[in-house]
């Protein structure tokens, strides 16, 4: 199936920037695993005729040069999913944005370069109320573009908390969640 | 070490955001359901230390699977509670319960006494009398049986012209095609064959098991299950694709099987599509090629039944009705229909399955389309019942739809 | 100036040992004092396995304690029902034992070892044991089943406390010793500290008993008595849930991470056991190479540890008794030792107790108080092996939960098998009573006023050891805030709440910092969202 912008991802970053989208007249896809506490923008999504894959998720992406041409999801199989562009807003380890083991954290998906602390000791503050280091945990995004390997990825954007220094833990961050998902659809607008 | 963390059920991986909770659509409307996460992954932890923790209350659970699409930690909450019946609900199943489940048992029965069955199952005094003696609810109108069944038209008048076509496919018609509705199945063989498609039927077919499953009748669910991979694994070496119509038939084929029957489906499951699946995927790689009536127009309003939703497959029903021309389809938000198979049948479900069927009746009314759309058939039931709006099966939209000559000439 | 004194006997440490000395004493009538400088069960007694050992483990190498286990084995089954699981236990032997020079060889020496310490254990196939224990590594070559089980140390504990107080003990929970009185070579009570209000004290009796665990060391110091001790922490691993459902030991030397104990909701496996110094004993933190050890151990009794999550993990100080036969100190006891420090050091009035093992605390418990009997001219034969505890007299959970009318909710199920019968004390009578407020561990608000009102609950690390609230999977990210509310009220000082979830929260982190990736990381992420987050969690947009 092909569309104009894959949203990874439905929670506040996600339909924040699939609705800008959506609404500016591109064909978009929201792949959503579980539901999230933004039903009221999915609804706004889907009026707009946008696509909901709800209770899916991206197992896979295919990669032609430095562009991700197409993912495939857990439910449809072999039926991929073909973008021009790609928005990641899978959050950060709750929502398996990004997973940690014992000794690394990586970024599931497509393995993007993250940014953290190879230093497991470093990661917690003993207080429980104190900031917490793993939280600022995230893909690195130079240029608002994902990077593997460090090279950039021409056409998927990361937005909201999967992104190193941001999070919504460590209290409200609403507005800089927002700020990114806006961001990404700007530049993929501007395109 | 540690990477993954995988437990049966993926029980373990439950972080207790309690977000299946908000969609539960029984937990809203019964307080005596503990809700999926109690009885799923809680309850779980409890009941692999002593069985006495098992609750009752897990009969309450509609297996909608909402809960299983709501989880961000792809727990397997539905299965959970249904295994949990299976393992430590031993009280042998009421005799309604048997009646309701034995889809198979009861439907040629009563299709063989189609009038008179049809006649008994609508007369007020007789569905007072099943609602003290059996506890089917008074305000039911259980599903009617038709005087012939589809297997019984197909042999007469399809089996032998299906030769005839090159590519072939296996169509596992489930009992509510076969027993209440074979105008279904009848479509269906039209459509297929105007795409150039042989239909054959599997004579060893026996019902999926859902309903036995839902009410404790695991032994002949299991044996049906055994008797149906079987059959499907014949039709696959014979180079036969199965194709279904039953949202519900074809996720308790291709998930409850494995996860609750411990029938293992994993050489044919890659094999079994939904029509509309089916057709999607020919009609976008070009192998079929469909010719739209002219002229054609309708208002239709998609309701995406609760196991299309778990199947995860509503994608390939909207894809394919949009592609007809003239057809203006309006995608209902996403809600139970209340009814759950036997579930809303029950004395003691009637009122909590109208309750929660109510915002998508309530929506549908709004709307006011022609018709629904929807590909399940116990939600046909409910939503007709409920709000004197037909319900269409996709094929059947389908079949009205296609122009069936000019279709089968450019498929030659 | 004779001082009357108000108490026959001080008890100093609540733990296991303290507080079977305790209901030991007032059971033979005297009168107890218990003080417990924190609350009861919260050194090693809390701090390991919850074992119950069928002595297996030590019947090569130390025939007298596996026979004492064997013994308080079946005591402890009678007694203390309603804190034992019957769960059986395994010895299994992998190919890789045999290399090691532990193979079938090793298991018939053990066998007969067995046998003669009055365990009974029989061998049987690897197939058999697959179909007992179907989590055991597929690979045994060889297994033994003996009569393990599990106990819950902290009601345990807790049951040993209700019954002393109830044969008229007095017990000072948040109640720190700090020194001695004494008079010459006579030590004639104690100075305490109350934690708490900051206020001292002084409380006097003819005999004080030492059962201060690790921290006796200390104690014997402040007496100018040397007890020649060495901290040996053992660090364990809990899982999220029952992976076995019998206790899986391997048939080897004892070793590191070899014995995996399903107890209650979950699995723990353990333990480690290193040297540390007496000061690093209130601040155990478990290294991530423990966490390793421990988990690769674990993975060669049950492979399936090795995909599930890991709630957090522990550590306590067992303390290890230098031989006083030995006078280089090297060697170690490795059985009870109990002192009576005027005939061994001249100090009059004060008793020692140490070593031993949770497992054979009632017999430590019964050697002081002989001890202590002696020393008063008190002439009354020990109990304690006899007498059900609190809660055990019928303490089957079936049994329990048919009391309540109609049927039991998993509430009431819940407190059945925590609490035994004495679950016939809680009121779940209105439908707030009969509310969950721990849905992991089905803890209901009545349960919690029960444990206020009845066990001596402070804080909600107190409220965990006796109810397991906040102990199961979310590790009280759901709960917490509703258990500190209802515990502050039900202590009459609401404005607490706040602080009583703070101080539960920064425990739970430390248990889960040491695990803290794959789900344990998303629920710790989590958890912050749920109290850091302005708007805390809700779902008001859906």
């Amino acid at each position: 199936m092909k569309f104009d912008v894959i949203i990874i991802g439905g929670g506040l970053a996600g339909m924040t920037a699939a609705t800008a989208l959506q609404t500016s007249g591109m064909r978009c896809a929201v792949v959503a695993e579980g539901l999230s506490l933004h039903n009221a923008s999915r609804r706004e999504f889907c009026a707009a005729g946008g696509t909901l894959l709800a209770g899916d998720r991206v197992v896979s992406g295919r990669f032609a040069g430095d562009r991700l041409v197409a993912v495939r999801t857990e439910k449809l199989g072999d039926i991929e999913l073909e973008a021009e562009n790609f928005v990641l807003a899978t959050g950060k380890y709750f929502s398996r944005g990004l997973v940690a083991d014992m000794d690394r954290v990586y970024e599931p998906l497509f393995g993007l370069d993250v940014d953290y602390d190879e230093d497991r000791s470093t990661w917690f503050d003993p207080s429980f109320a104190a900031p917490q280091k793993f939280l600022e945990f995230g893909v690195k995004s130079p240029g608002g573009l994902a990077v593997k390997d460090g090279a950039v990825i021409a056409n998927l954007y990361p937005a909201g908390e999967v992104l190193a220094g941001l999070s919504s833990a460590q209290g409200d961050a609403t507005a800089a969640i927002v700020k990114s998902a806006t961001d990404a659809a700007n530049a993929i607008g501007r395109k | 070490m540690q990477e993954t963390n995988i437990s049966a059920k993926n029980f373990e991986q439950c972080q207790k955001c309690s977000l299946c909770e908000t969609v539960c659509p029984v937990m809203a409307n019964n307080p005596k359901y503990a809700g999926p996460k109690r009885s799923g992954p809680d309850g779980e932890r409890y009941r692999l230390k002593n069985g006495i923790f098992f609750e009752d209350s897990l009969k309450y659970c509609l297996n909608c699977k909402r809960c299983e699409v709501a989880c961000p930690s792809g727990v397997r909450i539905a299965d959970l509670i249904q295994q949990a019946r299976i393992d430590y609900g031993r009280k042998a199943p009421k005799l309604r319960d048997m009646m309701l489940a034995s889809t198979d048992q009861v439907g040629p029965l009563a299709s063989a006494f189609a009038p008179l069955a049809n006649f008994g199952l609508g007369l007020s005094p007789v569905k007072g009398l099943m609602d003290i003696t059996i506890g089917v609810d008074r305000h039911r109108t259980l599903p009617k049986y038709a005087s012939e069944t589809f297997v019984h038209w197909f042999k007469k008048n399809a089996a032998a012209a299906q030769e005839g076509y090159k590519k072939q496919i296996s169509y596992f018609h489930g009992c509510y095609a076969n027993y209440n509705y074979p105008q279904l199945g009848k479509d269906f063989v039209a459509v297929m064959n105007a795409f150039g498609i042989g239909v054959q039927l599997m004579p060893e077919e026996r019902c999926c098991g859902v309903a036995k499953i839902a009410n404790g009748m695991i032994a002949t669910a299991t044996r049906d299950a055994r008797i149906n991979m079987n059959a499907f694994g014949r039709s696959v070496k014979e180079g036969r694709d199965i194709v279904t119509v039953s949202t519900t038939c074809t996720l308790t084929i291709l998930e409850e099987y494995p996860e609750l029957l411990k029938v293992d489906n994993s050489l044919v499951r890659d094999h079994v599509s939904l029509v509309e699946q089916y057709l999607y995927k020919g009609i976008v790689s070009g192998v079929l090629k469909p010719v739209w009536k002219e002229g054609f127009k309708a208002r239709a309003a998609y309701h995406c039944p609760c196991h299309q939703e778990r199947l995860g497959w509503g994608i390939f029903t909207t894809e394919l009705l949009k592609m007809i021309p003239g057809m203006e389809l309006i995608e209902l938000e996403s809600n139970c229909c209340g009814i759950a198979g036997t579930y809303g049948f029950k004395k003691e479900n009637y009122k909590v399955s109208q309750a929660i069927g109510k915002p998508l009746f309530d929506n549908i009314m709004a709307i006011a389309p022609d018709y629904v759309a929807c590909e399940c058939e116990t939600c046909k039931w409910q939503i007709e019942m409920s709000t004197g709006i037909s319900v269409k099966n996709p094929v059947s939209i389908l079949a009205e739809a296609l122009d069936l000559d000019k279709t089968a000439a450019a498929n030659r | 100036m004779p001082v009357k004194n108000e108490f026959d006997v001080i008890v100093i440490g609540g733990g296991i040992t303290g507080a079977g000395t305790a209901r030991d004493c007032a059971m033979r009538g005297l009168r107890v004092l218990l003080i417990e400088r924190q609350d009861i069960a919260t050194g090693a007694t809390g701090r390991n396995h919850g074992l119950l050992h069928s002595g297996a483990r030590y019947a090569v190498k130390d025939s007298e304690s596996a026979e004492e286990c064997i013994r308080e084995n079946k005591i402890l089954r009678r007694i203390a029902a309603n804190c034992v699981e019957d769960t059986g236990g395994l010895f299994i032997t992998l190919p890789e034992d045999a290399d090691s020079g532990f193979g079938l060889d090793y298991q018939a020496t053990f066998l007969e070892a067995c046998n003669r310490a009055g365990i009974e254990a029989r061998a049987i196939s690897p197939r058999e044991a697959i179909e007992m224990e179907p989590s055991v590594n597929p690979s045994l070559i060889g297994a033994v089943v003996v009569p393990d089980g599990s106990v819950d140390p902290f009601r345990l504990c807790s049951a040993n406390v209700t019954d002393a107080v109830l044969h008229g003990a007095k017990v000072l929970v948040y109640t720190e010793f700090l020194d001695f009185i004494r008079e010459g070579d006579t030590i004639l009570g104690v100075k305490v500290l109350d934690t708490r209000s900051g206020e001292t004290a002084e409380y006097r009796a003819p005999v004080t008993v030492n059962a201060a665990g690790i921290w006796g060391h200390g104690v014997a110091e402040k007496a100018g008595v040397h007890i020649g001790m060495y901290p040996a922490k053992g660090a364990l691993l809990v899982f999220g849930h029952r992976v076995n459902n019998v206790v899986i030991n391997r048939c080897r030397k004892s070793a590191d991470g070899d014995i995996l104990v399903p107890g209650d909701s979950v699995t723990v496996i353990g333990t480690t056991s290193t040297k540390v110094p007496f000061e690093e004993c209130d601040h155990m933190e478990v290294t991530p190479d423990e966490v390793r050890l421990l988990l690769r151990e674990g993975c060669a009794l049950c492979p399936a540890l090795a995909s599930t999550r890991i709630l957090r993990a522990y550590a306590g100080v067992r303390p290890l008794v230098a031989d006083d036969s030995d006078p280089t100190g090297r060697s170690i006891s490795r059985g009870i030792v109990c002192l009576d420090h005027e005939t061994r050091d001249g100090v009059k009035g004060f008793v020692s107790i140490t070593g031993g093992k949770l497992m054979t605390y009632r017999l430590m418990a019964e050697l002081a108080t002989d001890a202590v009997c002696r020393k008063l001219g008190v002439h009354k034969s020990c109990t304690t092996a006899e007498t059900p505890l609190p809660g055990s007299m019928n303490g089957r959970i079936e049994s329990v939960s048919k009391r309540f009318e109609g049927k039991p909710t998993a509430g009431q199920k819940g407190a059945a098998g925590r609490q035994g019968d004495m679950v016939t004390k809680i009121h779940f009578e209105t439908e707030a009573d009969r509310q969950l407020v721990c849905e992991c561990e089905n803890v209901t608000l009545a349960e919690i006023k029960y444990a206020v009102k009845e066990l001596g609950v402070r804080n909600l690390e107190d409220l965990r050891r006796r109810t397991r609230v906040g102990m199961g999977t979310c590790q009280g990210t759901l709960c917490i805030r509703r258990a500190a509310k209802a515990l502050a009220e039900a202590l009459g000082q609401p404005e607490l709440a706040d602080k009583l979830a703070a101080d539960y929260l920064d425990e739970r982190w430390k248990g889960m910092r040491a695990v803290g990736w794959g789900d344990t990381l998303r629920e710790m992420e989590f958890m912050q969202r749920v109290y850091k987050y302005e708007k805390p969690y809700s779902y008001d947009e859906i």
